[in-house]
């Protein structure tokens, strides 16, 4: 009941900060940069991490194993991985446009994990024979991690593809839209601050398509190192997956939808990173193969769990072997 | 001199928190000596080939060094390569005089540029990436499909009067094998296809690429130096110190004279080709798997035994009976553990592994996540079933009463069993029915199918039914195991250690710095493969760290070069 209570007040917290920080960053999107209110929505960022570890760290000691058995803590983790991708670059202190993608996807996860799911699935639930391993802990963690990673990193180029195919860089005009369409909410957060810190480096704005094409190598930079990263936490994942398989259903593969779907995922960022090695195919055509790797993850993450077909149907069902 | 706005322009990565001035670049460049000079011992026999316009063009000197740093696209056609290899041979054989060597050389020769045709061919990136691109699709198509049921599914699923988006009938799935994709033809030609996809471009481009990074070398031109991606002049700076900070942050450094060359995360530019190794691995043990293993699968009550050799099926053509199929196992007990809900939460089976001689060599309780291993055996803990009733009537017995799985679908199991009141031989047999959905409770109903109460066999209760009384004494389990033997796995194993072990590496990027000592000037020109934005940044806040020589030092640097 403690550990309940305390859950619950955790998750109200975080989810509250979360939600000033974003209105701190819509302000600051929408009227003008104030320097206090950017410094305040760093500190409700970190604010919000120790919330959600806190947490993550209830519910590991409430529940006596790894809290990653079902959806919603499933969710809630991968905001958790969201954070962390965030922190790094800020403890790195090096400048970059993460912090963008990672504010609202995070809002996003833990909103949906808290409100869109059932409250039943709130709940922790026990563990099926068949999860009650050590792997549990190396494989999903592993898996939700180089999941974020890639969220991020195909983001970062779904926003490269939207500048590059704009017709006027107008800020008026896109801003009127941007309140309009909340579909790609990102993608303009994204794109504005990423304009904004172009026109501070560069104090001349002697050709608008300059900061287009500096905008564009940044975007296209960073995408590639995230989704590396990515990439190599999804191949540390899908294989100890594929050795925890061996050990507990008696085949390291087994073609189950969920694994098929990891394995296009692979096979996507794949193939975004050897068509960088095009110079070619450099910016704008690996960065529609990055940007369908964003609708892959999802299918891969979210579809196969909903249709609760194969083996890894857990978190809807519960599975007695 | 351009203006300091020109040069932000220019440098647009430059941050302005420079704590000295720094020289724009000029806009043109005095003309410098382009004189290569090689202090590479290993290439000393390779230095007159190249032209030297570009560094990497130094080495070449025979005809397959010659598209080391070329990429997939900007190679020079096939054609003019294979009459590099086919023209050595040809000088050579005229030479001689010989005609049955010339003969033998453009044989030689043939073969050379048909292997050479098809390298380039099967490592062609477009290739290489619509052979993925299928892959995915396919994998995607198989999930979407169902698999491996029998055709008449796929008959009123995809029926031909009424196909599927107007067009897919059963045919356009069964025709392929799509209904058992994994293992369709198509799927596994595309497979092997990327698999030599992965050889070929290893050996034609990877490789090569390696080559020519290892070999570090100098530029001697501040021109070509200012061709990098990233390119600075720091006046009044030693190449020494440039030198010593780079050694701070993990360059390998090597200086001659007025040059310096470093480098670091070199394993970065290997660890590529480790990968492609380690999924060539992979799939090699996948087929060793699919060809060489043996299969079974058995439901063994608590209590019996079977022979390992009945049980198992060979999987393909390379399966080899191991010795230890002789191996006879007994199942001591087969028991579940509980939570306080009543959910499963382990299933149990101790087993005993007894030679031909009946001498028990191996006792291990399995559990789900912990098989039993032996002589290249694997005993997986898959399921459960219920095999009989222990029950009591009225004192007499026990008698063995056998369930019946009445539901079997998914994870919720029902097993049943009748005891008969009336030993007639009549048609209508009544009696006590018994329900069971684990090896907890079982929940008996009296002969008009009214519930009457639920009893544990642990507990030992005594139950009145229909003027008798029933014990139940015992639920014995059958445990349900599947065994394997694979000979891929070592294989596997390795390649998946490889893969996870240099798909880390490749995260590093490997970084080139090249500097020359210009007069009191030091030009600086760097690049790097992988983290451009972290690059620039990092040589950033590296120059920031060159200390600025006062006028005295200046001078000592001017002697110094005299004297060299």
């Amino acid at each position: 009941m403690l550990f309940a209570t305390l859950e619950h007040i955790l998750t109200h917290i975080s989810f509250s900060t979360i939600s000033i920080v974003i209105t701190i960053h819509l302000i600051t999107l929408l009227v003008r940069e104030l320097g206090g209110l950017r410094d305040s929505s760093e500190k409700g960022m970190i604010a919000t991490f120790f919330c959600i570890t806190g947490f993550l760290v209830s519910r590991w000691a409430s529940s006596g194993h790894f809290p990653l058995s079902n959806l919603y803590e499933s969710l809630i983790f991968l905001s958790w991985a969201l954070y962390i991708l965030h922190m790094i670059p800020k403890i790195q202190n090096s400048k970059n446009d993460l912090s963008t993608i990672t504010t609202p996807s995070t809002i996003l996860t833990q909103g949906f994990a808290t409100s869109g799911l059932l409250t039943e699935m709130h709940q922790s639930t026990i563990l099926v024979p068949a999860l009650q391993s050590q792997w549990l802990m190396m494989h999903v963690s592993m898996m939700l991690l180089s999941y974020a990673t890639l969220l991020c990193g195909s983001l970062l180029s779904a926003a490269l593809l939207m500048i590059r195919f704009r017709k006027n860089l107008d800020f008026f005009s896109k801003k009127k839209k941007n309140v309009l369409s909340k579909t790609f909410f990102f993608n303009e957060i994204e794109y504005f601050y990423a304009k904004r810190s172009a026109l501070k480096s560069t104090f001349f704005p002697l050709f608008p398509n300059y900061y287009k094409y500096q905008l564009i190598e940044r975007l296209d930079s960073w995408s590639y190192r995230v989704i590396s990263l990515g990439f190599t936490l999804l191949t540390i994942g899908i294989l100890c997956g594929a050795v925890w398989a061996n050990e507990a259903w008696g085949s390291y593969w087994n073609w189950d939808p969920k694994e098929t779907w990891a394995f296009i995922t692979w096979t996507i960022f794949a193939i975004y990173l050897h068509s960088r090695t095009n110079p070619n195919w450099k910016g704008t055509k690996s960065a529609f193969v990055a940007s369908i790797g964003f609708l892959i993850i999802w299918i891969c993450y979210f579809g196969i769990n909903l249709l609760g077909i194969g083996l890894h149907s857990y978190g809807s069902f519960t599975l007695p072997i | 001199m351009p203006s300091p706005t020109c040069y932000l322009l220019l440098n647009p990565t430059a941050s302005r928190s420079h704590h000295r001035p720094r020289l724009p670049l000029p806009a043109a460049a005095p003309p410098r000596r382009r004189v290569h000079v090689s202090c590479d011992a290993r290439r000393t026999g390779g230095g007159g080939g190249g032209g030297g316009v570009k560094r990497e063009a130094i080495p070449a000197g025979t005809g397959k060094a010659k598209k080391q740093v070329v990429f997939f696209d900007a190679a020079p056609p096939v054609s003019q390569r294979g009459g590099g290899g086919g023209g050595e041979g040809e000088g050579e054989g005229e030479g001689e005089g010989k005609v049955a060597r010339r003969k033998e050389n453009a044989a030689l020769g043939l073969v050379r540029r048909l292997t050479k045709r098809t390298l380039s061919l099967l490592s062609n990136l477009p290739l290489a990436i619509s052979e993925m691109f299928a892959i995915a699709a396919l994998m995607a198509l198989g999930t979407v499909i169902d698999q491996g049921e029998a055709p008449s599914y796929y008959f009123e699923k995809f029926p031909e009067d009424n196909p599927v988006f107007g067009f897919i009938t059963w045919r356009w799935i069964l025709t392929p094998g799509f209904d058992h994709m994994f293992s369709s033809p198509v799927f596994l030609g595309l497979l092997a296809l990327l698999a030599a996809s992965l050889m070929a471009c290893t050996y034609t481009t990877q490789i090569p690429i390696v080559k020519v990074a290892r070999r570090w070398s100098f530029m001697h031109s501040a021109g070509s130096i200012r061709k990098q991606e990233f390119a600075e002049s720091l006046p009044r700076a030693s190449i020494q110190d440039l030198g010593v900070i780079l050694m701070g942050y993990g360059y390998e450094v090597f200086t001659k004279g007025p040059s310096l060359y470093a480098f670091k995360g070199l394993a970065g530019r290997f660890a590529p080709i480790g990968v492609h190794i380690a999924m060539i691995f992979i799939m090699a043990g996948a087929t060793l798997s699919a060809t060489g293993s043996f299969k079974g699968s058995v439901d063994v009550p608590q209590g019996l035994n079977f022979v390992i050799g009945d049980v198992m099926k060979p999987k393909g053509v390379l399966s080899f009976v191991p010795d230890v199929f002789n191996t006879e196992v007994h199942v001591n007990r087969f028991y579940m553990e509980y939570y306080d809900s009543g959910e499963v939460s382990q299933f149990y089976s101790d087993l005993s592994l007894f030679d031909l001689d009946g001498k028990e060599v191996m006792r291990k309780t399995i559990k789900v996540n912990d098989p039993l291993r032996y002589g290249g055996v694997t005993i997986y803990q898959t399921d459960w079933g219920f095999s009989a009733l222990q029950v009591k009537k009225n004192g007499e017995g026990p008698f063995n009463l056998a369930m019946a799985p009445l539901k079997l679908n998914g994870d919720k199991k029902l097993f049943g069993t009748l005891l008969p009141l009336e030993n007639s031989g009549s048609s209508n047999v009544k009696g006590i029915s018994m329900l069971a959905r684990d090896l907890q409770s079982i929940v008996l109903y009296d002969q008009e199918g009214k519930f009457v109460g639920v009893r544990r066999p642990s507990s030992k209760l005594p139950i009145e039914i229909d003027g008798n009384e029933i014990v139940i004494e015992d639920a014995i389990g059958s445990t349900g195991l599947d065994l394997k033997t694979d000979p891929g796995i070592p294989i596997v194993y390795a390649g998946f250690g490889a893969l996870m072990l240099t798909t880390c590496i490749s995260y590093l990027s490997h970084s080139q710095i090249w500097a020359l000592q210009d007069g009191s000037t030091v030009v600086i020109g760097g690049k790097t493969n992988r983290a451009k934005l972290e690059f620039s940044e990092e040589m950033n806040r590296l120059l920031d760290k060159v200390p600025e020589l006062i006028s005295v030092n200046e001078k000592k640097i001017d002697s110094k070069q005299s004297a060299t």
